[in-house]
């Protein structure tokens, strides 16, 4: 039973290391906090399940064409809302408070166009693979398989390429970065359409899971955090280990106590994480102006 | 006219909110997005001390009021010493962990199900069982709640809240325990909205958790950052202006299923705008910075 | 006053690897202004981080006569009568010149809640008391007639005095200021001058660290040298100053 439990979180562990990486990439670099991220998901779970239901078109495009509106949304969102306050040199408590606006009123527009109820895909045959004692169907080895594909090369480029270079001394120190050359503006783009891509996968890969659901961005997104802050700040390949984590203890938790619980449980291991150990597990860069206070 | 009344009552219940929430947000610059918590935290302790422990509603009112008050001081005391951003992040995670024990302890809170059949408070041998009466009440109970956050404001513990807010490591450095003041604020905040809650759970007759979930804590924090924040004035037409302009709407004949999604929508985009255009808000002082 | 001595014994304190402050030994008496110059980086403000509080040092310790105060909390410190005027000055931007000063005064029935509510003429009293002063302090570094302004709209050196004023109120016995003539205008200098001299008559304690030599020469009555985390010279200003390697090094004279 928890072999099954450990399995079918580690399906869900995934799509959870995907938000994550993607909030992630995004928080280290800009040090925003991007909550908006969980409407990117949700607008490209929508797109997505419009292309396949409605249109029609198929797989390929369909999942491309997700992805690229996971994509535009998260540069919009940058270019429209958070540039402007950058050059504003507004403060966090602003840029939350706009995150926050921007979440709701982009699931909202969802729920206008596609109705509150969760939408799923008339049901084909699911697969499903016995691997030892555990039943594992198509779609979660999909997620485990897509993930691998997607993050391994991503985490290899952050610390082998030009791109990984240039984020990982901005995101170490911004103003020595700038000045030595780097263009601030276009580090910040890149990290917004990259964490956004790997939202629009992780949207996608949930509706063929479970379908689609306009209040389940902020729910996948906060999960996705705790994994962030668990498996460490500032470290790009913290998130994966924190989602792996979370989704253990989730299992353990809805095995010895309740599934009931389990949200209250995760949100507590937040809780716990932020005041005895806010760096996480791997994370330890922090920039030279938040260590003197 | 029971329907002004209605609106008078739901007015002045979230004037409440926003003047509470503004001792958090605009005079401490803490943003909290646990309100609607403290707010359900007052609605189940009043209707539980007035159903099951049979106390007369002025008595639950200062049961809630202590109990809030004393959960705030939990939650705040490991809360308060985070940086920004994970402040918010616990208070988030405090919402979400009260939301699911009032789902899942059924044994308290009846769980889903919610808790029927609450009676009319009972207020000076008054029984507020009219909506004009409840309205005069809601309307006394805001005055107090306002005049009390006046007094607090414009005390020494009012500056000290406000130096805090700008420099808490001048403050340290005066001497001040910064520490203990949030903590104080963050408390007198959720207290009064619980009281709040009180009154909410004595009209509504029926409470469930559905109505303290994250989006209306989130709701409440934009009437006050719309509104205004670190005044009197900006809470309290926030409060009024985001109560009655989706009553506005349901003049213009919008369906029922898209007109919540609509006012979300507007919402958001509300706080969006201000917070690019106007931090300071309809009529505020604080401008977040 | 009973006021006792500050010592820093054996004080070393690293950030990433560097050595800020390297085996520092430093004493601030009673009654004496006791001034500490030195290049930039060479640990002045690190040092004044650490004896309030905000800073742990890595070894040694600090003391405030008998009782050890390295590891308390700066709020703590404060109360211990150590006050503190910080180089990027940090007043409360959103209150007024008045409300800044008002902040410092220690003791104030009126911060706690409960007495406003309680017993709102004893506050009130009080209150009028703390007016009366604060617009004397602020008379007194040059701000007077400006009390219910804004304090953001004031300049740098403006800011400085506005905490100078604020510190006042506070009333410590002992004061660390930290660059307190940057940014004063001439005439202001002279009287903050002279201001440290009598806060140092009336036994307080009274620490500066300045780049102005002519203040320095001007107010204190013993002088550390500091240079890359350690001291590098002490005595009366004309003796450190009359030092020719310091002069050579740090004057270039």
């Amino acid at each position: 039973m928890l072999v099954q439990l450990i399995a079918n979180g580690l399906a869900n562990a995934c799509l959870t290391a995907l938000m994550a990486t993607g909030f992630a990439l995004i928080y280290n670099t800009t040090r925003i906090f991007h909550l908006a991220h969980g409407s990117v998901y949700v607008v490209a779970a929508y797109a997505y399940y419009a292309a396949a239901q409605y249109l029609h078109w198929p797989q390929f495009v369909a999942v491309t064409f997700a992805v690229a509106v996971g994509t535009f949304v998260g540069c919009a969102i940058e270019l429209l809302a958070y540039s402007p306050l950058y050059r504003k040199q507004a403060s966090t408590t602003i840029y939350l408070l706009t995150s926050f606006g921007l979440y709701i009123a982009l699931i909202n527009t969802v729920a206008l166009l596609f109705g509150n109820e969760v939408r799923v895909f008339p049901t084909t045959q699911q697969s499903a693979v016995s691997l030892g004692p555990v039943l594992l169907t198509g779609i979660q080895l999909l997620e485990v398989a897509t993930s691998i594909v997607v993050l391994a090369p991503l985490m290899i480029l952050l610390r082998k390429s030009n791109w990984g270079r240039l984020i990982r001394a901005v995101r170490d120190n911004p103003t020595l970065a700038s000045t030595t050359g780097v263009n601030l503006a276009s580090v910040r783009r890149f990290v917004f359409a990259a964490g956004s891509a790997l939202a629009g996968v992780a949207a996608v890969l949930a509706v063929l899971d479970v379908g689609a659901d306009p209040q389940s961005g902020l729910p996948v997104l906060l999960i996705a955090i705790v994994a962030v802050i668990v498996g460490g700040i500032g470290s790009f390949g913290g998130p994966i280990l924190g989602s792996m984590i979370v989704a253990l203890l989730q299992s353990i938790a809805i095995w010895q106590i309740s599934p009931k619980w389990s949200q209250a449980i995760t949100f507590g291991i937040l809780i716990l994480f932020m005041i005895f150990r806010p760096t996480g597990l791997l994370g330890i860069r922090r920039r030279i102006e938040e260590v003197i206070e | 006219m029971t329907y002004v009344w209605h609106l008078g009552v739901m007015v002045s219940l979230y004037i409440a909110v926003a003047l509470s929430l503004n001792l958090v947000i605009g005079e401490s610059g803490l943003l909290s997005v646990c309100q609607a918590a403290f707010y359900g935290i007052g609605a189940y302790a009043s209707t539980l001390l007035v159903m099951k422990a049979h106390w007369s509603f002025g008595a639950s009112i200062i049961g809630t009021l202590v109990f809030a008050s004393l959960s705030a001081i939990c939650i705040g005391l490991p809360s308060l010493r985070l940086r920004g951003d994970y402040f918010v992040l616990a208070t988030l995670g405090f919402q979400i962990i009260l939301y699911s024990v009032l789902y899942n302890w059924a044994d308290l809170t009846n769980g889903p199900n919610g808790i029927p059949g609450i009676p009319p408070p009972r207020v000076f041998g008054i029984e507020l069982a009219s909506p004009y009466r409840y309205c005069t009440a809601s309307f006394a109970m805001a005055a107090v709640i306002g005049g009390f956050t006046l007094v607090i404001v414009r005390s020494p513990f009012g500056r000290l809240m406000q130096a805090v807010r700008d420099n808490e490591v001048a403050a340290a450095s005066l001497g001040k325990n910064w520490l203990l003041v949030r903590l104080t604020a963050f408390a007198i905040g959720a207290g009064l909205t619980a009281v709040a809650g009180a009154f909410y759970a004595g009209y509504a007759r029926y409470i469930d958790p559905t109505s303290f979930t994250v989006m209306e804590s989130i709701f409440m924090v934009s009437i006050v950052v719309v509104g205004g924040a670190g005044n009197f004035r900006g809470p309290a037409v926030g409060a009024v202006v985001l109560v009655l302009l989706p009553e506005g709407l349901r003049f213009l004949q919008i369906p029922e299923a898209i007109a919540a999604n609509l006012r979300q929508v507007v919402y958001g985009m509300a706080l969006v705008l201000f917070m690019l255009f106007r931090p300071k808000g309809i009529a505020g002082k604080y401008g977040f910075d | 006053m009973d006021n006792a001595p500050l010592r820093c014994v054996g004080l070393t304190k690293s950030f990433g690897g560097h050595r800020v402050i390297d085996d520092l030994t430093v004493s601030f008496e009673p009654g004496k202004v006791t001034a500490i110059v030195g290049p930039n980086g060479a640990g002045k403000s690190t040092l004044f981080h650490l004896m309030t509080g905000f800073l742990r040092p890595d070894k040694g310790d600090i003391w405030k006569g008998r009782r050890r105060i390295n590891g308390l909390r700066p709020f703590i410190v404060a109360r211990m009568g150590i006050g503190r005027l910080f180089q990027d000055v940090r007043i409360f931007e959103r209150l007024t010149l008045l409300e800044n000063v008002l902040v410092g005064f220690p003791n104030q029935s009126g911060e706690n809640p409960v007495w406003p509510f309680l017993l709102p003429h004893v506050v009130r009293r009080q209150e009028a008391a703390h007016l009366a002063a604060a617009e004397r302090w602020l008379d007194l570094v040059g701000l007077g007639g400006r009390s219910s302004g804004s304090a953001e709209e004031l300049s740098f050196g403006q800011r400085k005095l506005l905490a100078i004023a604020r510190l006042l109120a506070l009333g410590s016995e002992a004061l660390l200021l930290d660059e307190p003539t940057s940014g004063v205008g001439r005439g202001m200098i002279d009287s903050l001058v002279a201001l440290m001299k009598k806060l140092a008559r009336e036994g307080r304690t009274v620490a500066v660290i300045e780049h102005n030599m002519s203040v320095v020469a001007d107010c204190s009555d013993v002088m550390y040298f500091m240079d890359a985390g350690r001291v590098a010279a002490f005595g009366v200003p004309s003796e450190v100053l009359g030092n020719r390697s310091i002069r050579a090094t740090y004057l270039g004279l």
